[in-house]
């Protein structure tokens, strides 16, 4: 049978697009076949390192995993910036505009927008979240006057760190070998793979080893895993058995929405395997684990 | 629990059925991506190919009355059917007239769309799928679970046990060569005693009045070459305009399909037999089916599904179908298309399950060769079905199906909380002081997950608390 | 008549939408820019796409041809040949039997009409069929055929063994180029055949098999001298 000569990793498409589609086909570097046509990709040109930035944590950090959030404000202080998080924000409106509930999505985010007024670039520690206000809000709020400058100060954590802060990583933890899992959004809307991974690889006493369908979604999809569990738990047990057979210490993610998946179900088969946001494990490699579980 | 429901279950409960779906994923996964290795070539293929499904739909019209009038000058009579019915009816209706007994039937989705072979055999017609996937098919009494690869549900020792019990003299055999031998064998007879041929439609060029066809077998030829009789049918949304739109397009189907440069046969008809022309179809006719595309048509936006080429990219890769399988939707076109042309076929009605059985993880939309955004199309759909039910529905027949009162309470209720900060805050500050009364079970979530964990404190109240003990300046 | 109904339906569906579109601004559509080939590399390129797709690819010249396809034929264990009486090659086919071998090759010219037991005999009779070819394209390694009178569109499809003699000169780099050149769209044919290998067939579990429901063989004589 096919299976036994098994493909290592699935690509299905290319990865250095920072979206894919309709609506966001973006990349980093443009070649000259590309050039030569009518723009259907568009190049996302990278500001220089702000003085400020706003947060958005993203309701799940919020409740659930406030660390992460913490964690990123703190790496990004390091860089020399100043980090703003606004009181008044709440969701970005995916999960009811997900459902199918519009006008409800757009009520939501239009109060989103009006929580982050300064003309300074806003990171999003979600890729998923990103993809929402990066992409998505274009069309939901398409009447909105200025969406797309609000839309255009969108990016995603590790894509800041990477493209913007230019941030040069020093490792000090010990050797480990760890797995990424790219959210799906954050994967095609954001390209945050690559960014993932570039950080990462600057972490010089880190093996990244890829795992079998690492492209693949992990099935969570917000309402999807409710509206269809079934479905949900097959694509997560697959997803868990690929991320074992890895054998990593641990797996990181900029995405609690996936995590909270991923480990809910390595927790259920009782497995130690757990994920790290990305936030958090940069900033315990760079200060180390002693210093980082203290703050 | 729904029929969509119950079948999901069923099959995620075969690990034959899982293990021949992966597999065959895998396979055609992989033959993709060996076919496309230049990012940039890719880029703009699919690019050209969108834009000429684009401008083809944007003319549909202009160009269907053009391919019709090409076509009855090319001697090829053209029919149109709104409904599946109509499209039964004209084809049982050329069959009789010819005084037709068998039929030998290439692969075609859209005769399986309209139920054909059901109808002809109500008319005593004996209907014959000669595609070896399809034959298996028929033999089983199922339906193509892939659209490409109808049999892919299947593994060589379920069809050699079918072999078995279906085909005289054959002996129990996993060997492909065999099994594909006995079926060529079967269905030689039958290409040369049939009176009718029917097939499918991948491009009807308008231009010159040409009907493509893509294969790799050659059952494609014989059924539109040796019976004297050949109806084709096809979904109007098949017409492009020039010849030289179909280069392109043929690349990106068959490389996306199951990475062939080219299909092995690619055939272009333009007439019936000529006089003195020694074979070929004394007489070709084409039925033009709606069934919904119109309705597809009428918004700009859902009228991108009409741009698909029909070369199964998108369920090769979407992780849902790998693991339910292609029956399970219960529809004739199954995976990502099929969610989103569904309901165009059949109503929302009917189909309110499909655009909701996706996580939107977008791989479609990445593998699609013309640019079909799948996922926001879902989501459109998502909108149209749970938007207020209507008598005239605005887009979507069955609008309204998947509303459900309290499900749209709990959402307003949701906006009313996240747009205002002050019932947000209060909300997941009592929601956090009182996780402990949060329930272990969480109805599907828990059954192979824990539930997750309430932070103490919420980021909102953490970064308070920093700034006023002045940690954050 | 519920046919005419349905049609002006369906049509009046479709303008009421399209009204009004400006149809002189619509996007560029721009093609990918091919590397270049020559001649020779294109040739390269066509062997190695049907050799790839399981096609007996035998370089030889016009004079040959005789030569070469009774050497198969005695290869293969056949001994009749089907094919067109006044088609392109068919001087040289008919020095088959003449030519200098052991065993002997029966032609069987096409002369009949494809219906009853001429039909049946195609069917049943007809090891090996050789026929001409309109042109080649080197991009997907794929033969074009305009069937004729003289070599009928069943010529290449029902005898499990086809011969198709290819003129390296007429190879073009890729499907558009062919088509612009020969400006297909003022004179296309009953019937246009685009083959790039045998038969072939992966329906049942991802394997491929031959001679599905055409020829089982394809033997593509390509004239390169």
């Amino acid at each position: 049978m096919y299976r036994q000569n098994r493909i290592k990793a699935v690509k299905s498409g290319f990865i250095c697009r920072l979206g894919s589609g309709n609506t966001s086909l973006e990349t980093v570097e443009m070649s000259n076949h590309l050039k030569c046509m009518e723009n259907p990709v568009k190049i996302r040109q990278y500001p220089h390192k702000p003085a400020q930035v706003y947060l958005y944590g993203t309701c799940l950090v919020d409740s659930f995993y406030p660390q992460s959030g913490l964690d990123a404000i703190d790496l990004m202080t390091r860089q020399g910036i100043e980090v703003i998080y606004p009181q008044g924000q709440t969701c970005c409106g995916q999960p009811a505009y997900n459902s199918g509930y519009q006008s409800q999505a757009k009520a939501v985010a239009l109060h989103q927008i009006k929580q982050f007024e300064l003309d300074i670039p806003i990171v999003v520690i979600s890729g998923s979240c990103g993809g929402m206000m990066r992409h998505h809000y274009q069309s939901l709020l398409a009447d909105e006057p200025g969406i797309q400058s609000f839309c255009d100060r969108i990016y995603e954590f590790s894509e800041f760190l990477l493209h913007v802060l230019n941030i040069q990583l020093t490792d000090t933890g010990e050797k480990e070998r760890i797995a990424l899992h790219t959210s799906c959004a954050a994967r095609r809307e954001m390209g945050s793979h690559n960014t993932s991974k570039k950080l990462l690889e600057q972490l010089s006493n880190v093996e990244l080893i890829e795992h079998d369908y690492e492209s693949e979604c992990c099935g969570f999809g917000g309402t999807f895993a409710v509206k269809h569990g079934d479905i949900s738990v097959a694509m997560v047990e697959d997803k868990t058995k690929h991320l074992l057979a890895a054998e990593p210490v641990r797996y990181i993610s900029g995405d609690w929405g996936c995590m909270m998946n991923i480990d809910g179900a390595l927790a259920h088969q009782k497995q130690p395997l757990q994920g790290e946001h990305i936030a958090s494990y940069l900033l315990e490699r760079i200060v180390g684990k002693a210093r980082w579980k203290a703050s | 629990m729904t029929q969509f429901k119950q079948n999901v279950k069923r099959d995620l409960n075969d690990p034959q059925l899982r293990d021949n779906f992966r597999g065959a994923m895998d396979y055609l996964m992989d033959k993709r991506q060996a076919a496309f290795t230049d990012e940039d070539e890719w880029t703009i293929l699919r690019e050209q190919c969108k834009r000429i499904k684009q401008r083809c739909l944007l003319k549909l019209p202009q160009l269907l009355e053009q391919l019709e009038e090409n076509l009855q000058r090319n001697g090829i009579k053209v029919h149109w059917a709104q409904t599946t019915e109509q499209a039964n009816e004209i084809i049982a209706g050329l069959i009789a007239k010819a005084g037709g007994k068998t039929v030998v039937k290439g692969k075609s989705m859209v005769s399986e769309e309209v139920a054909l072979n059901d109808h002809l055999e109500q008319q005593g017609v004996e209907c014959l799928e000669t595609d070896m996937g399809e034959y298996i098919v028929q033999l089983a009494k199922e339906h193509p679970s892939h659209i490409i690869m109808p049999a892919i549900h299947q593994n060589k020792s379920q069809i050699g046990k079918l072999f078995a019990q279906h085909i005289d003299g054959f002996d129990y055999s996993t060997d492909v060569d065999t099994l594909i031998k006995a079926g060529r064998n079967v269905l030689r007879d039958k290409f040369c005693q049939a009176d009718v041929g029917i097939t499918g439609v991948n491009f009807a060029v308008a231009e010159t009045g040409t009907l493509c066809l893509v294969e790799n077998e050659g059952n494609g030829r014989m059924c539109s070459t040796v019976p004297d009789l050949h109806i084709a049918i096809t979904g109007i949304e098949k017409v492009v305009e020039t010849l030289n739109d179909v280069p392109p397009l043929l690349s990106l189907l068959t490389r996306s399909a199951t990475g062939q440069a080219i299909s092995t046969y690619f055939n272009m008809i333009t007439r019936p037999r000529q006089p003195g022309e020694k074979d070929g179809p004394k007489a070709v006719h084409l039925v033009l089916l709606d069934n919904g595309r119109s309705q597809a048509f009428a918004d700009e936006e859902l009228r991108q599904t009409l741009q698909c080429i029909r070369c199964g990219a998108c369920m090769n890769h979407c992780p849902v179908y790998t693991r339910i399988g292609g029956h399970a939707y219960g529809t004739v076109y199954p995976g990502p298309i099929g969610k989103i042309i569904s309901p165009h076929l059949l109503g929302l009605q009917a189909t309110k399950d499909l655009p909701t059985a996706s996580s939107l993880c977008g791989a479609c939309e990445e593998v699609c060769p013309v640019g079909i955004p799948i996922p926001k199309l879902l989501l459109r759909l998502r909108k149209e079905s749970v938007q207020p039910r209507a008598d005239v529905p605005q887009t979507v027949q069955g609008q309204g199906a998947g509303r459900k009162p309290i499900e749209a309470w709990v959402w307003t209720l949701w906006a009313l909380v996240h747009k205002s900060p002050r019932l947000y805050r209060l909300s997941t500050k009592l929601l956090t002081r009182l996780s402990w009364l949060m329930p272990k079970k969480l109805g599907p979530w828990t059954v192979a997950r824990t539930a997750p964990k309430l932070a103490a404190k919420t980021l909102h109240e953490l970064i308070d608390e920093r700034e006023k003990q002045g940690k954050n300046k | 008549m519920t046919n005419l109904s349905a049609r002006n339906n369906i049509l009046a569906k479709l303008k009421r939408q399209v009204a009004g579109t400006d149809y002189n601004n619509l996007p560029k559509e721009s093609g990918f820019d091919y590397p270049k080939l020559s001649h020779q590399q294109q040739l390269e390129q066509f062997v190695a796409h049907l050799q790839n797709n399981h096609a007996q690819v035998i370089k030889t010249s016009r004079a040959q041809i005789a030569e070469v396809v009774g050497r198969e034929l005695k290869s293969l264990n056949i001994d009749k040949l089907l094919y067109g009486k006044n088609s392109q090659y068919s001087e040289e086919i008919e020095a088959l039997p003449t030519a200098d071998m052991k065993c002997r090759v029966i032609l069987q010219p096409f002369d009949f009409v494809v219906e009853g037991e001429a039909k049946q005999n195609l069917f049943d009779n007809t090891p090996a069929a050789i026929t001409g070819s309109h042109s080649a394209i080197a991009a997907t390694g794929t033969i074009v055929l305009w069937p004729t009178v003289d070599e009928p569109r069943t010529l290449s499809l029902v005898p499990p063994v086809h011969f198709v003699i290819v003129d390296a000169n007429q190879l073009y780099a890729d499907f558009t180029t062919l088509i612009n050149e020969q400006q297909w769209h003022n004179k296309m044919p009953t019937n246009i055949l685009l083959i790039s290998g045998p038969s072939k067939t992966a329906d049942i579990q991802q394997t491929l098999a031959y001679g599905a429901h055409g020829p089982k063989k394809l033997v593509v004589l390509l004239l390169d001298c």
